[in-house]
């Protein structure tokens, strides 16, 4: 059997193709919806439940305080995507800071930005940031189809991963909440 | 002018036609604009590289000052990679590797694999394969290793005569180069420490109640990964064939120029202390908590003092800075790209679409999807833990046994490697020796992954279902 080798032009368009062949597949599956409007329609100051997962990546910079407690700072990003009809949006950019302590548990604020580049602000209390543990948010406003948002939310973390070099990574699932809007989530931003 | 440089206008064209396309198509629901112009950059760069618009760093220099002077990435993070351990890691081991060839050692220990494997060149490749799988489970960086196994491979191609700029005998060193790049892949999914990113992976799995072992992994991983290990030094000497098949005299002669060369040199003897002080850091370094970085520039730094290398020798490295810039650039952008929470994003939509799905296709479809992903990575570990958990969750909730599924992951997360120039660190330095061109890198990454999947499906699942449940 001879093998003869193809050239190496013909790799390059192929490969490209099955390359573009991906991008193209990533983009259907990322732009299925470009929009929010596609939620079930609520008035205005109804309740508007949902669930949802975080997954997020950052830092986490860790004090020893005593032999056994710890302390820390943490700076987290990711996405934030949710499920249900009557949620306010498919999902959001979420990234929170906070202070997390083993003994007096976690003080953090997050910001969750859409693809309008609209903000919802809430407040965090909860556990030590680690496996497991739950954490607690409350809305406190927004900008946008979000000003003077309320309500709230839950979640548990399913693994916190420290990385290597302060590098940490989560994942939340189970969130769950309700968020009452004063603007419907159609309305144009402001 | 030749027909590929007539059609270099026409794909550049195309190239910005791809990046403008995407920045201005709406962003979609639940990503930022910031991630989204980041995704637009970074695809056109690499679509840019495989198309053979431009080179590698090229193309990363024309991404990173896109997305900086747009304010789409805050400078710091853009450049960030410059001062990454594992990108400094790579960067030391070239310059390190440089004095294993230069004071004729590497020469020495290239005769002595040579005359034992060297009656043809598929004995070499088998002979890289071998080695490797059997000092990965000491190194828990398969970077590191990269690192041990270069400056020999480098050495064995030279010593057969093969030089990359030249046309004649430049296949020779690409095959071994590649066996290279391929069997840090294969032999990192066989061993549970082979990696950092297996420990890693291991970790998540445990959240869903999993323990995994040393022996656990060895016994799951064994069949399918001893299978690429015996098959591949074969399969790549067909995709790329090197040119010079049979050596029958080669042992005798090896063994007529050991001889020649006569006891060790000086310089030989310190370069054989240095690197094995630095394997031994590199084996050490998770027990002792040393830094793999600092471990190789402690080393670099006694081979300078003691005049094994020269500032002369650091002058002649230009191609290392070039290395340098585009892995530290692409690097950046991939870790953002994942911090912008593009990648959780476009991973928790995929698996998505897969509700309802029967069971055996949804575990296909997900272990597919989960290599293709890893075009957009730049490090393994960032690859594992952004999308690991995710994937798992949803195969677990399509049926696929948990077991089944974790295994498939971790090891895909190994052998997914070899997927393009930049998909593992320990790449880099096999890329950066010139021997094979990009579009060759990026054919032989996508039919080895390929190969690596097919046996991992075929053999693997049943091996898996039988031993892991």
């Amino acid at each position: 059997m001879c093998y003869k080798p193809r050239p190496m032009s013909d790799f390059r368009t192929e490969v490209g193709r099955r390359w573009l062949g991906l991008v193209t597949l990533l983009l259907l599956a990322a732009c299925g919806r470009t929009d929010g409007s596609a939620e079930r329609a609520l008035p205005a100051g109804e309740w508007r439940e949902f669930e949802g997962s975080w997954t997020a990546a950052g830092t986490r910079e860790t004090l020893p305080f005593g032999p056994d407690r710890r302390t820390a700072i943490f700076h987290l990003t990711g996405s934030l995507l949710l499920t249900g009809s009557q949620r306010p949006a498919l999902g959001f950019r979420a990234e929170a800071i906070g202070f997390s302590d083993t003994r007096a548990g976690m003080e953090g604020r997050c910001v969750w930005t859409d693809e309008r580049g609209d903000r919802v602000f809430s407040e965090l209390k909860g556990q030590f940031v680690g496996d497991g543990n739950r954490v607690a948010g409350t809305f406190v406003g927004g900008t946008g189809r979000y000003a003077g948002v309320t309500g709230e939310y839950t979640f548990q973390w399913q693994y916190v991963v420290d990385a290597g070099d302060g590098a940490v990574s989560g994942r939340v699932v189970g969130l769950k909440g309700r968020a009452r809007l004063v603007s419907p989530p159609g309305a144009p931003s402001k | 002018m030749t027909a590929a440089a007539n059609h270099k206008p026409v794909r550049k064209l195309l190239c910005l036609a791809l990046a403008l396309g995407i920045w201005f198509a709406p962003v979609p629901a639940g990503l930022t604009a910031e991630a989204w112009h980041l995704f637009a950059a970074f695809a056109t760069a690499i679509v840019s590289v495989i198309l053979n618009a431009f080179p590698l760093l090229t193309a990363a220099m024309l991404a990173a000052g896109a997305v900086v002077l747009t304010g789409t990435v805050d400078p710091a993070k853009a450049f960030a990679g410059f001062a990454h351990a594992s990108v400094l890691l790579v960067v030391a081991a070239f310059l390190v590797a440089n004095s294993v060839v230069k004071c004729g050692l590497g020469r020495r220990i290239s005769l002595l694999v040579v005359a034992g494997f060297g009656r043809s060149t598929l004995g070499l490749g088998y002979s890289i394969f071998l080695t490797d799988a059997l000092i990965a489970p000491a190194f828990p960086s398969n970077t590191a290793r990269g690192g041990v196994l270069y400056p020999i491979i480098l050495s064995l191609a030279q010593g057969n005569g093969s030089r990359p700029d030249d046309a004649a005998t430049r296949r020779l060193g690409g095959y071994l180069m590649f066996c290279g790049m391929a069997s840090l892949s294969v032999s990192s999914a066989l061993w549970l420490t082979a990696t950092s990113t297996n420990p890693l992976g291991v970790s998540l799995a445990a959240q869903r109640g999993l323990k995994i072992g040393f022996g656990t992994w060895l016994l799951a991983s064994s069949v399918p990964a001893l299978t690429t290990i015996l098959l591949l030094p074969l399969i790549l000497y067909r995709l790329f064939p090197p040119g010079m098949a049979g050596t029958p005299d080669a042992p005798a002669m090896a063994r007529t120029e050991l001889r020649r060369m006569g006891r060790l040199t000086r310089d030989e003897w310190m370069v054989a202390v240095v690197f094995a002080s630095m394997v031994a850091g590199w084996v050490l370094a998770d027990t002792l908590r040393l830094s793999l970085t600092a471990v190789a520039f402690a080393g670099l730094g006694v081979l300078l003092a003691t005049d094994v290398l020269t500032l002369a020798d650091m002058d002649l490295q230009g191609g290392t800075l070039v290395t340098f810039f585009w892995l530290a650039v692409l690097f950046a952008l991939s870790t953002q790209l994942n911090e912008l929470g593009f990648m959780g994003y476009v991973g928790e939509r995929l698996t998505a679409l897969l509700g309802g799905i029967a069971r055996p296709a949804a575990y296909v479809i997900l272990l597919v999807l989960y290599v293709l992903m890893h075009y957009m990575f730049v490090s393994q570990g960032a690859h594992v833990l952004a999308l690991f958990s995710v994937f798992l969750d949803v195969g677990a909730r399509a049926g696929v046994p948990v077991p089944l599924m974790a295994f498939s992951l971790l090891f895909a997360s190994s052998y997914f490697s070899t997927l393009t120039p930049q998909a593992g660190s320990q790449n880099i330095i096999f890329v950066g020796s010139g021997y094979l061109t990009q579009g060759e890198l990026y054919r032989l990454g996508l039919l080895t992954v390929g190969f690596c999947l097919l046996v991992y499906l075929v053999l693997g699942t049943p091996w898996l279902l039988l031993v892991a449940g």
